[in-house]
């Protein structure tokens, strides 16, 4: 008895440190791939253009230098249209995680007739991309009623609140999927302490998937921030960062360059500019919600 | 007492009909009624006009364009469905995987877990494409060397020293196919790995203390708790996964129908789009079924 436990011990340890050499090795090789563009993005970030035709410079460049950052920043009007970005991308995000939360426990606890057919809806929802429904989309804000909502931040706005935004099936699915996770005595108990449907829906289920909603606000902004195709259907300017990233090849022509030439190997210092810039504030945002969400990780833990 | 219930239960269905009613007004106005235009433009030459769209109406001919006058549609529904259907038990397996591997406890754990996301945020959007067209157009300084560098040579030398190499034609192929991918499969697993993470930290501890006590080993723990308790999001992630590549707008299909709208044939990209959306509805469907028969849910 007693030697057999010590194999135990002893086999234990040694998987256990076989697994941590292996662990090492699988996340440091993946995270090599996954850091491979960026750093290229940074490198190219702050060289200068001339380095781009120098055989010589592989990552660091030999003329550091800040001025393509600040020239792509002048042309983007970086300040204004990210403020704009993020008025635009905050505000949708929370009210579409509202909507498709409540959209999402409605079909994760209630019986009634059609919710087959509409859960299907939300399927659909999921399937079909928006490029498929934009010109359609587009027609029904132009001749809103009397209005003209194109280029009006409502376009966004509308559609979000209704929990038909950008993805909004999956963030329902999401939603529907851990409402039906947790355990139905919940409800029971805040139904017989007295309790409406709603009232129970805000002060006892939403505090149990404070990590799914966490999950689900941080794919919202991520998804609202990234889009260029819906905000390229009902805005014609460029007011947000991915469409004036997305653009930035024609406005760096139109403005920096201004007809002189400029090789594509050079104007890859400028794209590389405009990524970075874009790419950081949904970090520094990213990092921020990373902290919470391993918090909600330890809480929970302690609550089971 | 049998009336009570009876009106319990028509006051729950109500209450639900409650929940989803701000939903179902904007599904109609934003999602239905375009998705029926759309369907109808599939049947007509459309064009362009003041307050709408005006244009006769064809039949099938549009269909008929699409799948046996374009010249490339065809090819490029096959090879998508054909990557589609190899990739995605991959990138789940994959996520899966890493989810329990970055749920572990060791140091530097949030720092590999920042690092694992990161292209969960960035790659949606326009800056990947943007920096690996740059890095495919500089050629030798970035792409070519990492490939030689990381995935054929050292991969190819592991599988022989591990003696695994020559066992037949199709698994090398396959064993190649994979390895020329890792990018594309590491770059799209990010919100996977996210939503099992999820997922696992919904599993209570004391199911892990309870498990140790009764000796289960951590093969059977992953097997009988781990498993069935990320089971219902493995079907959220199994139709994340293939929407995520099949709406891709990058992939060859939906480039095509892009170019088709640009142009406004907006009839023939309609019938396109709806060729190709029966096929991944039908398969959708299919494959959901079947994965729900193995989900465990706490609740009935």
């Amino acid at each position: 008895m007693e030697r057999s436990s010590m194999t135990f011990w002893r086999r234990f340890r040694l998987n256990d440190i076989m697994w941590r050499i292996f662990r090492f090795f699988i996340l440091f090789g993946l995270s090599f791939i996954i850091l491979y563009p960026l750093i290229y993005m940074i490198s190219r970030a702050f060289s200068a253009p001339e380095d781009m035709n120098d055989p010589t410079v592989v990552w660091i460049p030999k003329h550091l230098t800040l001025s393509v950052i600040k020239e792509t920043m002048e042309v983007m009007d970086y300040w204004n249209t990210l403020f704009n970005t993020l008025i635009l991308n905050i505000g949708c995000c929370i009210v579409q995680v509202i909507s498709c939360a409540i959209t999402g426990y409605g079909f994760a606890r209630f019986r009634f007739k059609f919710r087959g057919v509409l859960f299907g809806i939300v399927i659909m929802m999921i399937l079909v991309p928006v490029q498929i429904i934009a010109i359609p989309q587009y027609m029904i804000f132009r001749y809103f009623g009397p209005f003209n909502l194109i280029n009006n931040p409502l376009c966004m706005y509308l559609p979000a609140a209704m929990g038909c935004g950008i993805k909004s099936g999956i963030m329902i699915f999401i939603f529907r999927q851990s409402f039906r996770g947790l355990p139905k005595e919940f409800e029971d108990a805040a139904y017989l302490d007295g309790c409406g449907p709603f009232r129970a829906f805000w002060s006892v289920l939403v505090p149990n998937v404070k990590s799914s909603i966490l999950t689900v606000f941080l794919f919202s902004v991520v998804w609202y921030w990234n889009d260029f195709y819906v905000s390229s259907t009902f805005f014609d300017k460029n007011q947000t960062i991915a469409l004036s990233l997305k653009n930035l090849n024609t406005l760096l022509s139109q403005t920096l360059f201004d007809g002189a030439n400029v090789s594509v190997r050079e104007q890859i210092v400028w794209l590389e500019a405009g990524c970075l810039l874009s790419v950081v504030p949904i970090l520094i945002m990213y990092i921020f919600l990373q902290k919470h969400f391993t918090e909600g990780i330890e809480r929970s833990g302690l609550a089971g | 007492m049998k009336h009570f219930k009876l009106g319990f239960e028509k006051r729950r269905s109500l209450y639900g009909y409650g929940f989803i009613s701000v939903w179902f007004i904007g599904a109609v106005i934003f999602f239905i009624i375009p998705l029926v235009q759309s369907f109808i433009y599939s049947f007509y030459d459309i064009k362009p006009d003041v307050g709408g769209m005006t244009g006769e109406f064809v039949g099938l001919e549009k269909y008929n364009y699409a799948l046996n006058e374009d010249a490339n549609y065809r090819s490029y529904l096959f090879s998508v469905l054909k990557e589609t259907f190899w990739k995605t038990p991959l990138i789940m397996i994959f996520s899966l995987f890493i989810a329990v591997v970055l749920n572990q406890k060791f140091r530097g754990r949030t720092f590999a877990r920042a690092i694992f996301f990161l292209p969960a945020i960035i790659a949606t959007g326009p800056v990947y494409s943007i920096i690996s067209g740059n890095m495919a157009s500089t050629g030798s300084s970035g792409s070519d060397s990492f490939s030689t560098m990381f995935s054929s040579d050292l991969f190819g030398k592991l599988m022989y020293f591990l003696g695994i190499y020559d066992i037949s034609e199709t698994v090398t192929k396959a064993v190649e196919a994979v390895e020329n991918d890792v990018f594309g499969i590491v770059w799209n697993a990010g919100i996977q790995i996210l939503m099992f993470m999820a997922a696992l930290q919904n599993i209570p501890s004391s199911s892990r203390e309870a498990a140790i006590i009764e000796g289960a080993t951590e093969w059977e723990y992953f097997w009988k708790i781990t498993f069935p308790s990320v089971s219902p999001m493995i079907l959220a992630c199994f139709i994340f996964t293939v929407i995520d590549s099949f709406t891709d707008p990058k992939n060859a299909v939906m480039i095509r129908i892009g170019t088709m709208q640009i142009d406004w044939k907006y009839g023939e990209a309609s019938a396109m789009a709806w060729i190709y959306f029966a096929i991944v509805l039908a398969s959708v469907g299919v494959i959901s079924l079947i994965i729900n028969k193995f989900i465990y849910y706490e609740v009935e």
